[in-house]
């Protein structure tokens, strides 16, 4: 078997590497540095590993690396940073969508290949759009609320730049007066499935 | 349900208002893990390291009568290859892990390598360390055996027949539990009817989407470190047992869990690693496949749970009888505390005065069982939920009103005499969860509809009489910042962010401006196992009586400051100020710089204990068992599709009686991700055997629930404020998956007017009970 | 886990890769790999040499025509699902491509891939079989058109010879006025194997009388099959409830068509199920089949 070398470009970067015929494109890329994208199975069962292939999500464990030979990779760290953070991992930080965080990678592939196509889903299209991705936390709940609060994050920022500052700012009050608050009182509390969280840094800016 | 179900009315109670706690506020994981950037065990990569393999036996009772590695050992870039003739005294110590000072139950140590016998399929016999890890496969399989194979048992029935294969002496009982309360023949002799029915239920798998993983490594000072993904750092004890060095000679380095549900409870590739780098002298990373997580990490216990109650016409229970017999696997791992949660929990949240309990857990040549999310106390309210449906329909009653003829109350004692003193509202949570499923969906000729509802109890707070301590250290910064060190395990349920957000709380400052670190046995102060819903009340009270120094210090110095009493000062926002009056304020900073120039404590490790007890009566089973129990329900709407049997869950809905919300969002999620799985129990989950060998080892075989199964459970939080955790708490993390299961199994049962008695219902099974009930109603 | 070790050979055109496969029969084809990873990390195949023909444009895409509609072998089943035309004129293959494992394996599976790995359950197979398509079978010295029916031979067999490749699949453009449906029963909503599949095809003429019937089943037998005996059984039924007909067995309307739809179902679950360990399937079949035959009727789910 010999190695050749293939050329990839990932998160905007250059990468010529060599490797064998039989290496797969999730192993490549995390050799390569890329841990975000997740080993969780390795028969295309569970979407951890979940990339944008040529612009389609992929389980990056189902492709032979040379398959991936000159094509353009984005994976989850390619979309957003610490600093700098996508608005889709945003709504999954802020809807309370992430426990362990291990299914998390792919589910923001799969929410962003929806969201690109279909911009104001239905919870029906949410969930099938996400089908592929397998999470034993959640219960899904909260993650279809992420996508949903991205989905209108997204649509707010395209359809009028300037004022979402703004707006991003009414949706986190709206969000703070949700649910029980100091004015409920104690003794009956209603279904609280629906409350979002309100992001601390958002609330200082 | 014909009637209307209204919410049964709280007890007045006050939970005073805070800032932080309580809020849904973004945890302090959250964004790491939303961007990609948390690191997980398997995404460690260290210089000069070598990568693992483990050989595995492929039969289920074998002698192994011939074991050659010298094949492997010739392939260049193996470095390292070793069976137990290399490690022969590294023993599993596989019980009460994270605990001090108990001596082992005998016949409970596995070889960490087999020796001469394997009892199980994928039970691990040699470790391979090569360059890469196609040169470690590679090796597996130069690796010659030959195995002679040996007669096992497959079910604990057959393991506890006379005769059969004994795979450690003196028989396959690993465990035995019982309860004897009160006069179960005169309760018999009272009742107007009674009751029998038995239930069955299978293996589980975990699923959690992070296969077990990690990377050891000698470092300069000679420790052996191990960095893995464990709900345990005090393993660092099973490690240097197995290996022969000092307790203090080992290092445990935990990483964010990506799941872990009670499987990562067991030691899985912590002594791997420390063998491997203590005898290379070079770090090893070893990542199982899914399908060794399959094969060989632990299972929930499949149980056989037989029900006979007495009871009166008005649906009062006069007496019970359970028995249960459990599949304990080939080693007994936590088997013995499994049973002992069933058997504490077999009866339900129901007084009982007459109640005998008898149980057993009975080794197989299976993969072992242990810890899994309710610990038993799920496989009991598969039990006694779905008895309790039986009897009312026995009585011709309405399955609520038999629950409330029989529901505990505050002050009433449990199945083994253990007084519960927390808010006891099992009715009110159930009342809840059947009223949000709002209006009866009507049948087609095609689909007929079913409701159903469970109403359960799980301890939270670990076995009492293990003696349980957790500590936390928490100090504030020059700078206002704030540090808690805790070695608590994050498993994806927000341990590490709720000990933050309780700090926050208390010294008053933004959540953002706590940092934790964790989980790393050489440097955190040691708060045990993240397991048995304990860390919340262990380490959140840990870090409040640690804060609460701390605070202490801020407060009784700013009083000073600002000439007024204590109790007129409070924290909020990185100030001290006066209560009325904001204005009269100092900042943190300069709060801080005074009272460090004084030599105040600004920082403070404090133990919190569990309360301590010594065991429950061996003949009678009577004493108490945990810290407390959080009561909760669920009801569930289904559709059974008649042609094909298929089941299609309508509506979910969950109350649980949490304490004290520490954050909403993170409360909300355990709920409906241990419901989610709960589902999946009745639903679709099964590992099953053919005789010894697993059939479903991968997610294409074993399917859990994806985002179009089920609709979201709907999820009502009752805060009563009388947990013995921080705030008030109770915990959540296990009660969660407890009420799903016989929820469902009710409402099959109310669809098809028949009950299937194993778990789960699948199409087939579905279909063969509408057969047997339309042949019945024919014949 | 590293893959048993094989070479890749990555021809840039259809007449390369037909080469390669005629220089070596024992290579084995991959597109999108779906399949092929997961059969070869079971240990199920152990081929030495693949060929990729993932990069091949010619064999991806879908053309319709006058009469007919073309779908490439390298389609993805994501690309057909999404296709506007498939969803308006063939809606039954846009509904079997929608229960198709998932999402994300969707956009890598290809149609060619599902057929020529012939699983029982390949879930295209009963949706393409009611549709009468054929495929196309290319090699170095020249193409073949063959029926489904007679491509698929057996369990994981077909008539694929080892120096041809399927490169297309067509199947007749249905009339507007076509009905249709399929179904698909796992022990999961989505992402499993089918127990299950259903697939039928209805052409009714004016007066709602059934001029053509197909009818087939996957993953109840080793290959997907037609039900030949329930389709004889339809022909020249009424399947529209409305139209005025005469009184049949003193029925009319409705409760005849019914009648009719139930015994096409039962024809179908009991000629495609041997009689031993199937009551089960038998079954499903019979309530999906039904099922199904009941929507056509009404005049929906094309």
């Amino acid at each position: 078997m010999n190695s050749r070398l293939i050329h990839l470009t990932v998160n905007g970067k250059s990468h010529e590497v060599a490797v064998a015929p039989n290496a797969v494109l999730l192993h490549t890329l995390r050799d390569l540095g890329y841990t975000d994208v997740k080993n969780g199975c390795e028969i295309g069962e569970c979407g951890a590993c979940a990339v944008f292939l040529n612009g389609e999500a992929v389980n990056s464990c189902m492709v032979l690396a040379w398959q991936a030979d000159h094509a353009e990779i984005v994976t989850n760290a390619g979309l957003g940073t610490m600093d700098k953070p996508h608005p889709i991992q945003e709504a999954f930080a802020d809807a309370g969508a992430i426990q362990c965080g291990f299914c998390t990678p792919g589910m923001v592939i799969s929410t962003k290949a929806l969201l690109d196509r279909n911009p104001d889903p239905t919870e029906e299209e949410i969930r099938e759009a996400l089908s592929g991705n397998l999470c034993r936390c959640t219960g899904y709940g909260q993650i279809v609320e992420a996508v949903r609060l991205a989905a209108e994050r997204l649509r707010r920022s395209s359809s009028s730049p300037a004022s979402s500052l703004r707006e991003a700012a009414d949706d986190v009050t709206a969000l703070g007066e949700q649910g029980p608050s100091q004015h409920e009182e104690r003794g009956e509390p209603h279904s609280d499935a629906r409350i979002l969280p309100v992001s601390e840094q958002k609330e200082v800016r | 349900m014909m009637e209307r179900v209204q919410p049964k009315p709280l007890p007045p109670h006050n939970l005073p208002e805070l800032r932080q706690v309580g809020k849904p506020l973004r945890r302090v994981d959250a964004l790491g893990k939303a961007v990609g950037a948390t690191v997980y065990a398997a995404d460690y990569s260290m210089p000069n390291m070598l990568h693992a393999k483990v050989l595995r036996s492929t039969v289920p009772s074998a002698r192994i009568t011939r074991l050659d590695v010298s094949k492997a050992h010739a392939l260049p870039g193996v470095v390292c290859i070793l069976t137990n003739e290399d490690a022969p005294n590294a023993k599993l110590n596989t019980d009460m892990p994270g605990q001090t000072g108990k001596k082992a139950r005998s016949g409970s140590d596995a070889p960490v390598l087999a020796k001469d016998v394997v009892r199980y399929v994928g039970e691990p016999i040699a470790l391979v360390a090569a360059e890469s890890l196609a040169l470690a496969e590679q090796a597996l399989g130069l690796i010659e055996i030959d195995y002679d194979e040996l007669p096992g048992v497959y079910s604990p029935e057959e393991a506890l027949k006379p005769g059969a294969p004994i795979l450690f002496e003196p028989d396959n009982a690993v465990a035995r539990w019982k309860i004897r309360k009160g006069n179960l023949e005169a309760g018999m002799a009272e009742a107007d009817v009674i009751v029998e029915s038995t239930f069955k239920m299978p293996f589980l798998e975990h699923c959690y989407l992070e296969p077990d993983a990690g990377v050891g490594w000698v470092d300069e000072q000679g420790v052996i470190n191990i960095r893995v993904a464990t709900q345990v750092v005090e393993h660092f004890r099973s490690v240097a047992r197995a290996l022969g060095v000092p307790q203090n000679r080992i290092r445990i380095r935990g990483t964010m869990v990506g799941g872990g549900f009670g499987s990562k409870e067991d030691i899985t590739v912590e002594i791997f690693l420390a063998l491997l780098a203590r005898v290379t002298g070079r770090p090893v990373k070893l990542v199982y496949t899914r399908e060794e997580v399959f094969t060989s990490t632990a299972k929930r216990h499949p149980f056989t749970i037989t029900h006979r109650t007495g009871v009166k016409r008005n649906g009062k229970i006069t007496a019970a009888q359970i028995n249960m017999i459990a599949d304990s696997g080939a080693y007994p791992y936590l088997s013995p505390y499994v049973l002992l949660y069933a058997t504490g929990m077999a009866a339900g949240p129901y007084k009982i005065d007459n109640l005998h309990v008898d149980s057993v857990a009975a080794a197989t040549n299976r993969t072992f069982t242990s810890a899994f999310r309710g610990f038993g106390g799920p496989q009991a309210a598969v039990g006694y939920e779905q008895q309790m449906d039986e009897i009312a329909k026995a009585l011709g009653m309405d399955p609520l009103a038999v629950r409330r003829a029989n529901y505990m109350t505050t002050g009433d004692t449990t199945g083994t005499g253990q007084v519960i003193g927390s808010a006891v509202w099992p009715e009110e949570c159930l009342t809840r969860a059947i009223a949000a499923l709002g209006e009866r969906t009507p049948d087609t000729p095609t689909r007929k509809i079913g409701r159903g509802f469970s109403s359960t109890f799980q301890s939270y707070g670990r076995i009492t009489w293990f003696h349980d301590t957790s500590h936390a250290w928490v100090g504030i910064e020059m700078d206002g910042t704030v540090v808690i060190r805790c070695g608590v395990p994050d498993i994806g349920a927000g341990q590490s962010n709720s000990l933050c957000q309780i700090v926050a709380e208390i010294l008053g400052v933004p959540l953002a401006q706590v940092t934790i670190y964790a989980t790393d046995s050489a440097v955190t102060p040691l708060a045990g196992t993240s397991t048995a819903t304990r860390q919340l009340y262990m380490s959140g009270n840990a870090v409040t009586m640690a804060a609460d120094h701390v605070r202490k210090t801020l407060v009784g110095r700013a009083a000073l400051e600002f000439g007024v009493s204590e109790e007129q000062v409070d924290l909020a926002d990185a100030r001290a100020f006066v209560k009325g009056d904001e204005s009269t304020s100092i900042p943190f900073p300069d709060l801080v710089t005074k009272c460090a120039a004084e030599g105040l404590e600004l920082a403070h490790l404090s133990q919190f204990n569990a309360p301590f007890t010594n065991g429950i009566d061996p003949e009678t089973g009577q004493g108490d068992i945990w810290p407390d129990f959080t009561f909760g329900a669920q009801a569930v709407e289904v559709a059974i599709d008649l042609e094909t049997g298929q089941i299609e869950l309508l509506k979910s809905a969950a109350c649980h009686d949490v304490g004290r919300a520490i954050n909403k969002a993170a409360v909300i999620g355990q709920i409906a991700g241990g419901s989610h799985q709960g589902l999946g129990y009745a639903l679709m989950e099964d590992h099953e055997f053919n005789g010894g060998v697993p059939r479903t080892t991968s997610f294409a075989d074993y399917l859990i629930p994806t985002t179009v199964d089920f609709p979201t459970t709907e999820v009502i939080v009752l805060e009563s404020g009388t947990g013995v955790g921080p705030f008030g708490a109770k915990g959540i993390g296990e009660p969660a998956l407890t009420p799903a299961a016989p929820a469902v199994a009710n409402a099959v049962a109310d669809a098809l007017g028949v009950r299937i008695p194993e778990l789960p219902f699948t199409p087939k099974r579905v279909l063969e009970a509408i057969d047997k009930r339309r042949q019945k109603k024919d014949g | 886990m590293t893959l048993p070790a094989f070479e890749v050979l990555q021809p840039e055109s259809l007449q390369e890769a037909l080469a390669v496969l005629a220089a070596n029969p024992r290579v084995h084809p991959v597109c999108g790999g779906t399949n092929l990873i997961v059969d070869v990390r079971a240990g199920k195949i152990h081929p030495e040499t693949v060929v990729d023909l993932s990069r091949l444009d010619a064999l991806r895409g879908i053309t319709v025509s006058e009469d007919e509609i073309r779908i490439g072998a390298a389609t993805p089943i994501a690309e057909i699902e999404r296709n506007q035309t498939i969803r308006r004129c063939v809606p039954l293959l846009a509904a079997c491509c929608k229960t198709f494992a998932n999402t994300l394996i969707r956009n890598r599976a290809t149609i060619g891939g599902n057929l020529v790995n012939a699983a029982p359950c390949a879930d295209t197979a009963p949706a393409l079989l009611v549709l009468d398509a054929q495929v196309e079978l290319t090699s170095a010295s020249g193409a073949r058109w063959v029926p489904l029916e007679e491509f698929l031979v057996g369990a994981f067999q077909t008539t694929r010879r080892s120096d041809e490749l399927l490169t297309t699949v067509r199947f007749p453009l249905p009339p507007a006025n076509a009905l249709g449906g399929f179904r698909k029963m796992g022990l999961r909503k989505i992402s499993c194997m089918a127990k299950v599949d259903v697939a039928v095809y209805l052409e009714l003429d004016d007066n709602g009388v059934c001029r053509k019937a197909h009818i087939a089943l996957g993953a109840a037998a080793p290959v997907a099959l037609r039900a030949e005996e329930a389709e004889e059984a339809l022909k020249g039924q009424l399947l529209t409830a409305e139209a005025a007909v005469p009184a049949k067995q003193g029925l009319t309307g409705e409760p005849l068509v019914q009648k009719t739809i139930e015994e096409a179902a039962r024809l179908t679950a009991e000629s495609t199920l041997p009689r031993a360990g199937s009551e089960y399937k038998r079954q499903v079949v019979y309530g999906l089949t039904r099922r199904i035959l009941t929507a056509c009727a009404k005049g929906g789910n094309r």
